[in-house]
């Protein structure tokens, strides 16, 4: 009887502590998913409606604002799209392709004065984009060469996290002996770390391709100081002209579309890549 | 099919800071004697070898003992510090390993895991743009021969240990090396599939006739594969010759106790010189050796002195007089009892036939035993070298 009694309290006991580990959990779901619910209704409404304050329902002017944001004749939203799209997946690519051939060089070879270049790399890793900016502004001012897609990709593609991430991972799913028989193999090298470091790097490649787009699709310090012309300008830098347009033609449901549409090619590379993201991809490889 | 020769090879990996450091710190609690020099950790030194057009070469020893380095330095895999590397009478010591023409076997494996069985045999070939019904020729000839042609398709993750490993050879096979090179092949598998394996590489060594090398701490892997056996410790090569060499001839304690299972029995006892014959004595009783050891030994004009002597468990008799010594343990293996037994303040094992034995032998019984002087190795107490030799 006692032990029954005992375990019944044990039951009431893990359910009370299941209701409030749920608890929490829907606490953070809302306040992860509050705002995007927010950014959809306000999505919909009108610029008095917003001036209204706050609604919990959508209203009526989803396509008006669409329709308005698109044919804005002071921001051209498509071309702002596309030139995000480019800078972003050129640095997503190249980034996390230059990244993992630095790490593999560090991981995989042994030179002289290897730990140096490591502690260097990282070193990079604590200097602030901002303390570099005003000199790198003037440089590429000098080789004419603001209102280009170069400059906001090529300075991108040294990243020191995304090496160290790339060699953190090495570490543990990348055997050097699989290495040893592509060589042996009669594969170079530059192909070995093509046709077999990098799809063992997949899951990893992954991450940080997501990591390096996002940021660069949100990154508006540097294009706000080096684009000025109206067909490189990129969508922050649209946002941001779109909020500080003067009071006649502010609207903010507008801005809010915008905002809709700025995170749809996030949102896509997110659900396309993180299908990469899969656990073992060396299972059976080497024996562990 | 090809031949290759070692001259003088020498390996040492250089001091970074931290070695040295630590070098300091834990020069009591080494693993091995490698020698620490101020280039660094002489890894291998003084490798000489010449091994014909098709031998296979075991090269043996314990972890640490730079066997593994070795063969690395003749896949290409490893530099070369010192001496020169021929394969075919070319000199390698620069060439890129895909220039070699060697395949490797690791001990991991080391399949490529998103790749299938075919693809990962098919890589090489591949490479080097072989026409693809060609390719797929090889691979399957080689799959038959491993009998793996059902995972073809399959990655690697889908197989087990033992299949893993036929793939891996399958890979090697299917390039139809001049030289190939296995680097413990066999030592992640269970103890069955160890021996089934070993059998499968006897059998492939039949079929694809080439130069072997193949490195193993095993000496039963060693005794059954090889032609021809490196014994090796510290980086030295210690006894180079076929099992049978180095089972009957051991040129030092070393390779005595390494070979042989169960090891080696050795006691502390006299070599006695007496007008041209030599005696060993011990424990009371004394064995003159056979006329063959004799006269090699009065060849090298051995004096009368302390020994090391040692004498193997299947070659130690017991007997109704003789050394005495009491038993520890009586191991029933079926057709033979290992017991082991303390004479001589040594501990000793004795392999006794089941066939005509009577009683049983419990802890605590005394027993005598002797040995004929046919079998007894007589090892320098200085340098602990084959008095013989």
């Amino acid at each position: 009887m006692r032990a029954l009694s005992d375990n019944a309290k044990g039951k009431i006991k893990l359910t009370i502590l299941r209701v409030i580990v749920y608890a929490i959990l829907a606490f953070l779901v809302f306040l992860c998913l509050f705002f995007f619910y927010l950014m959809i209704i306000n999505a919909s409404r009108s610029n008095a409606q917003l001036a209204t304050g706050f609604e919990i329902l959508p209203k009526e002017h989803f396509i008006d604002n669409l329709v308005n944001a698109w044919n804005d004749a002071s921001i051209n939203i498509p071309r702002g799209m596309l030139n995000s799209l480019i800078i972003a997946l050129a640095t997503a690519v190249l980034t996390t392709y230059f990244s993992a051939l630095t790490a593999y060089g560090i991981h995989a070879y042994d030179f002289k004065g290897k730990k140096f270049v490591f502690t260097f790399i990282m070193a990079i890793m604590m200097i602030p984009a901002q303390v570099s900016a005003l000199g790198f502004v003037q440089m590429m001012n000098k080789f004419n060469m603001n209102n280009s897609y170069i400059p906001l990709i090529l300075p991108g593609m040294a990243a020191p996290v995304v090496f160290f991430y790339m060699k953190q991972y090495m570490e543990s799913v990348l055997p050097l002996d699989i290495v040893a028989a592509a060589r042996v193999d009669g594969s170079g090298e530059f192909r070995t770390f093509n046709t077999i470091v990098l799809p063992l790097l997949k899951p990893a490649i992954a991450v940080q391709m997501i990591f390096s787009f996002v940021s660069s699709w949100n990154n508006y310090f540097i294009p706000a100081l080096l684009l000025d012309k109206a067909e490189m300008k990129t969508v922050p830098i649209m946002i941001a002209q779109l909020r500080s347009a003067d009071y006649s033609k502010f609207d903010m449901g507008k801005v809010y579309m915008f905002i809709l549409l700025a995170i749809l090619p996030v949102m896509l590379v997110y659900i396309i890549l993180s299908k990469s993201i899969i656990k073992g991809v060396t299972a059976g490889s080497v024996k562990g | 099919m090809a031949t290759v020769q070692l001259v003088n090879i020498k390996k040492v990996y250089p001091h970074s800071g931290e070695t040295k450091k630590r070098k300091k710190a834990d020069v009591s609690e080494k693993k091995t004697n490698l020698q620490i020099t101020d280039e660094g950790v002489v890894a291998v030194q003084e490798f000489n070898l010449e091994i014909a057009d098709k031998e296979f070469i075991v090269l043996v020893g314990p972890s640490g003992c730079g066997k593994s380095t070795t063969l690395r330095m003749v896949a290409g895999l490893e530099e070369i510090t010192g001496g020169e590397l021929y394969i075919d009478g070319n000199l390698m010591n620069s060439v890129a390993p895909k220039d070699r023409d060697i395949a490797m076997v690791f001990q991991n494996y080391a399949l490529y895991p998103h790749m299938t069985v075919y693809d990962n045999m098919a890589f090489a070939l591949k490479l080097r743009h072989m026409p693809k019904a060609e390719i797929e020729k090889k691979v399957m000839e080689a799959a038959e021969i491993l009998d793996i042609t059902e995972y073809l398709d399959r990655k690697p993750k889908a197989l087990s240990g033992g299949q893993r490993q036929r793939v891996a050879i399958g890979r090697a096979i299917v390039r139809a090396p001049k030289v190939m090179l296995m680097d413990e092949p066999l030592s992640n598998l269970d103890a069955k599939l160890r021996n089934e394996m070993r059998a499968e590489i006897i059998k492939l060594r039949k079929r694809i006739d080439t130069t072997f090398i193949y490195v193993t701490h095993d000496q039963t892997e060693a005794m059954t594969l090889g032609d021809r056996i490196v014994i090796m410790r510290d980086g030295f090569v210690q006894q180079i010759g076929t099992p049978q060499e180095v089972f009957n001839h051991p040129a030092n304690l070393f390779v005595a106790g390494f070979i042989g299972m169960p090891v080696m029995n050795f006691f502390d006892a006299e070599l006695q010189e007496e007008a041209g014959k030599y005696f060993v004595s011990l424990g009371g009783i004394r064995v003159e050796l056979s006329a063959e050891k004799e006269a090699r030994l009065k060849a090298k004009g051995v004096k009368s002195q302390s020994v090391t002597l040692g004498v193997r468990p299947e070659h130690t008799d017991v007997a109704d007089t003789g050394i005495l010594g009491r038993v520890d343990v009586a191991e029933m293996m079926g057709s033979s009892v290992h017991l082991h037994i303390t004479a001589e303040g040594r501990d000793v094992i004795i392999i006794v036939p089941t066939v005509d034995l009577e009683g049983s032998f419990n802890m605590g019984d005394s027993v005598h035993f002797t040995f004929n002087g046919k079998v007894a190795h007589v090892f320098s107490k200085e340098d602990d070298h084959n008095l013989e030799y």
